[in-house]
């Protein structure tokens, strides 16, 4: 029982993992019906923002908890927003508005561009900042006291603090995005956008800024994403960005592409059944070699049974 | 722009003669030394005595030169009819701006080889100074109308003596330009065919080839064959860049497999290196290698069928429940497909898994190819040629590519072809006049992936051993990419994608490092400026062009040549009337 327990917990802070990742993606197909192949290079973007953010601090270490918590991790997180929401804007800004009313083809070709180029652009210039570690290797993700390391007992159950961190964030990010998308304007534009683009320009809303906050939106779940995935694996590298967005992509599609809550819900289950798949499955394939086989055999699943998601979603049929 | 060049326009006619100024200084350029030591270029330091690199360079010039000549005499002795061929001006202001980005290159090349500006000596400054005056002056000649050389009743022996003499210097400048060491001279000369080739373009001689070749398929298709297949007697028997053009032609096959899938039928297959994959590990195990797990050898020609079939079963496999929902899930399906290839491949090692491939050690010492008692590991001797190791590969790989070009040809003609192309064009219009959508799909994912096993299955001999890792997915989207840069759903835009993006990386060494990023950034230009690739095929250039009249009725031109050629004779000979 406690097995289960343990493995339970394991997947649920893995899921919010995907599931902040996983919002960007259908934030984004949500109002341009357009799969942000790139995506997955913001979320790996705004783990390098936090982590220059840190360095730019002074690297400190050896902190208080308190402020360790209450002012490095803040600015982090703020500093891998920034990043990432800018990375994003660019992107959107330069390679895809251009590509709106192109055939469908060009947009997903211009994403797998934008995709190698990022992870390149990082791999052979951040490190050649001086001062900075040599981004070809993986790069030891800053210690934060209070975090990294520790966990709580409960039973025969053990909860890392950062698997704490990861639900929490979900859970404001859940709730912050809420809040933006139904009740401030610039969310009903975005929602207005995404219904019929056309009719909502006519009506006076700002369609490109609406598609570019979807965008920023979406990157800034991204980096709390990345400063999360630092926290529980101690180390980034430039190629994170693209398994964490394959999974998070398959997140989104078992939750529903397009649907924020589906998101969230996708990479949950999406996590647990990871987490599930390595201790139940018996035999070889039950090793953690296969959990990744695992995940995608789901998305294939997904999309020969319930196409539209668990949750469902208004787009589904894109031709 | 406008205003500099109405302003320019007002000075046509000492233009001419400023341009032929800028011209001479460029021909005369090349009898100068360009560079202050030998070891830049293909030593470009002689008085007098230009290097084949500086050759080029003198070219250009004088073909700037005949043609600022030759454009005025032409406009007051020849009949109207005969004027209108050739456009001359443009090709005048053409070859000046070919001539300034040529020297300009060179220019560069010398001073980033030996260190500095100070490196070049007169000739490199007198040869970018006087094309650039070239260039300048030619910007205010008359444009004029589109030459119509392309229109010309030739006599068909002529337009195959044409073919011919083309395919004759793609052979030349391919071996010579593989045969350059120096990436200063090899980046210079690649720079300098793709500029003459768009000379000619602008001239309209390119045009009157394309023409030519429309009109003679099959010559065309036979002499590109029999160029491709001397191509090794060309090389001395040198394996090093037999080794690469083997590279060339398995990345060829491979792309012009994807070609069906994603140029014909629209389905991005991000996948697509897993199929290739499946055919090297069938045949690496089904090969004599020691370590080989499965114990049954039969022979290649067995091999490379069942090799083809496992492929194909896979394609079917995940085709079947993924092309029901189309579009972008497609892409990201193939995507996460390739990933559990390369992940089950590395898994089924004995520990995780049953021993099947050896995991992520691989399988290596695979035997040299012996088929019919040939051995293409063994060196043979050819009317006096040495025929190396990848020679022979070279040979077999041409075969390998002449059949898949062959089945995407006759399939893009065919009825298949043709549903393909209205499922990309709009699948729910194609549904409703009937084409069975789903199975088409299906046997576009099927054969494609065909291909691509029994491409994988020489690949496992050439490279010797397979291993998980050759199979990631940036080779996936080196595929497309050639597609992309080649152009969609053409078989030249394919071959021609597929040579850059094999060859650069070859050639040029010191790129290694930063190919990936260009790549990248490579695949955004391109979709943003030119999305239908350098070598189109009509029908997708109109798709992205759409508003584009002038190209609506040069496709319609193409499509219909022999109604063509006669209307626009008949268009011609009324307008000379007027």
């Amino acid at each position: 029982m406690d097995l289960l327990i343990q493995q339970l917990i394991n997947g649920l802070s893995l899921g919010a993992l995907y599931a902040l990742i996983a919002v960007g993606y259908t934030v984004v197909y949500g109002i341009v019906q357009l799969i942000n192949f790139a995506h997955g290079e913001v979320f790996m973007m705004g783990a390098f923002g936090s982590y220059t953010t840190w360095m730019l601090m002074g690297s400190p270490t050896n902190l208080s908890i308190g402020v360790a918590l209450g002012l490095v991790l803040p600015a982090m997180i703020l500093g891998g927003v920034l990043v990432s929401v800018g990375t994003a804007l660019l992107m959107e800004r330069f390679a895809y508005r251009p590509l709106r009313n192109a055939p469908r083809l060009a947009p997903l070709i211009s994403a797998i561009g934008l995709s190698i180029g990022l992870q390149e652009a990082v791999r052979l210039f951040y490190g050649q900042i001086p001062g900075f570690p040599d981004s070809r290797r993986a790069i030891p993700f800053p210690v934060i006291e209070g975090l990294t390391g520790r966990s709580i007992q409960v039973g025969g159950v053990t909860i890392q603090h950062s698997a704490i961190f990861t639900l929490g964030a979900l859970l404001i990010c859940a709730a912050l995005l809420w809040w933006f998308v139904n009740k401030t304007r610039m969310g009903r534009a975005m929602q207005a956008t995404s219904q019929d683009a056309d009719t909502a320009r006519l009506m006076g809303i700002n369609v490109d800024k609406a598609i570019a906050t979807a965008f920023a939106v979406g990157a800034a779940l991204a980096a709390v994403a990345g400063v999360a995935h630092g926290l529980r694996y101690n180390n980034i590298d430039f190629q994170m960005g693209f398994m964490a967005g394959m999974k998070a992509f398959t997140a989104a599609v078992l939750g529903g592409i397009g649907n924020i809550n589906g998101a969230v819900v996708g990479g949950l289950v999406l996590g647990i059944v990871e987490a599930m798949a390595t201790t139940y499955i018996p035999g070889q394939f039950g090793s953690s070699a296969w959990k990744d086989v695992w995940a995608f055999a789901i998305l294939i699943l997904v999309l020969v049974f319930r196409p539209q998601g668990l949750l469902g979603a208004k787009v589904v049929d894109r031709a | 722009m406008s205003t500099l060049h109405e302003f320019l326009s007002r000075w046509a006619g000492p233009a001419r003669w400023v341009g032929l100024g800028g011209a001479v200084l460029v021909m005369v350029a090349a009898f100068l030394p360009w560079a202050y030591l030998p070891a830049a270029l293909d030593n470009v330091t002689y008085y007098g005595e230009p290097s084949i690199l500086q050759w080029l360079g003198f070219a250009l010039g004088f073909v700037t030169a005949a043609c600022l000549v030759a454009s005025p005499i032409l406009a007051a002795k020849a009949s109207p009819r005969t004027r209108r061929l050739l456009n001359l001006n443009r090709g005048a202001t053409a070859a000046a701006t070919a001539s300034l980005v040529y020297q300009a290159i060179a220019a560069i090349a010398v001073a980033l080889e030996l260190g500095g500006l100070i490196t070049l000596e007169p000739g490199a400054w007198l040869g970018v100074v006087g094309a650039a005056v070239a260039a300048l002056a030619t910007r205010a000649l008359h444009a004029g109308s589109d030459a119509r050389l392309r229109y010309l009743p030739t006599p068909a022996w002529a337009q195959i003596l044409g073919i011919v003499v083309v395919l004759a210097l793609v052979l030349v400048a391919a071996a010579y330009g593989l045969g350059l060491e120096d990436p200063g001279a090899f980046v210079a000369f690649g720079t300098f065919c793709g500029l003459a080739a768009w000379v000619l373009a602008r001239v309209g001689i390119m045009g009157w080839i394309s023409a030519a070749a429309a009109a003679n398929r099959s010559a065309l298709v036979l002499a590109s064959f029999v160029v491709a297949f001397v191509f090794p007697f060309t090389q001395n028997g040198s394996d090093a860049n037999m080794s690469i053009a083997a590279g060339v032609l398995i990345f060829a096959a491979t792309a012009m497999g994807l070609n069906i899938v994603v140029g014909l039928a629209g389905l991005l297959d991000l996948g697509y290196i897993a199929f290739l994959g499946a055919g090297a590990f069938t045949a690496a195990t089904l090969s004599e290698s020691a370590f080989a797990t499965l114990g049954w050898h039969p022979p290649f020609p067995i091999v490379m069928l069942i090799a083809g079939c496992v492929s194909a079963l896979l394609g079917l496999l995940i085709g079947s429940p993924t092309l029901r929902v189309s579009g972008d899930y497609l892409a990201i399906v193939t995507l996460a497909f390739g990933e559990i290839f390369r992940i089950t491949m590395n898994n089924l090692d004995g520990s995780d898994g049953p021993n099947i491939t050896r995991g992520s050690n691989g399988i290596p010492a695979i035997p040299n190819l012996d088929v019919f008692g040939f051995n293409f590991g063994e060196s043979h001797v050819i009317a006096g040629f040495d025929i190396g190791r990848f020679a022979n590969y070279y040979w077999l790989l041409l075969l390998v590519l002449a059949l898949i070009i062959v089945v995407f040809v006759n399939l893009n003609k065919s009825r298949i072809g043709r549903g393909w192309v209205a499922i990309r064009e709009d699948e729910r219009a194609a549904e409703a006049m009937g084409v069975n959508v789903f199975g088409l799909k299906l046997l576009a994912f099927a054969g494609g992936a065909f291909l691509a096993g029994v491409a994988g299955s020489v690949k496992a001999h050439v490279d010797v051993s397979v291993t998980p890792d050759q199979y990631v997915f940036m080779e996936s989207a080196f595929l497309v990419a050639g597609i992309v840069l080649g152009g969609m759903g053409t078989v030249g835009g394919v071959l021609v994608g597929a040579a850059i993006l094999k060859l650069l990386p070859e050639k040029l060494r010191f790129f290694e490092d930063y190919r990936l990023l260009l790549f990248g950034l490579l695949l955004i230009v391109m979709m943003r400026f030119r999305p239908e690739g350098l070598l189109p095929d009509q029908r997708r250039q109109l798709e992205f062009h759409a508003e584009d009249d002038e190209l609506a009725e040069e496709a319609d031109a193409q499509a219909l040549p022999d109604l063509a050629t006669a209307g626009a004779a008949l268009s011609a000979t009324k307008e000379d009337r007027a």
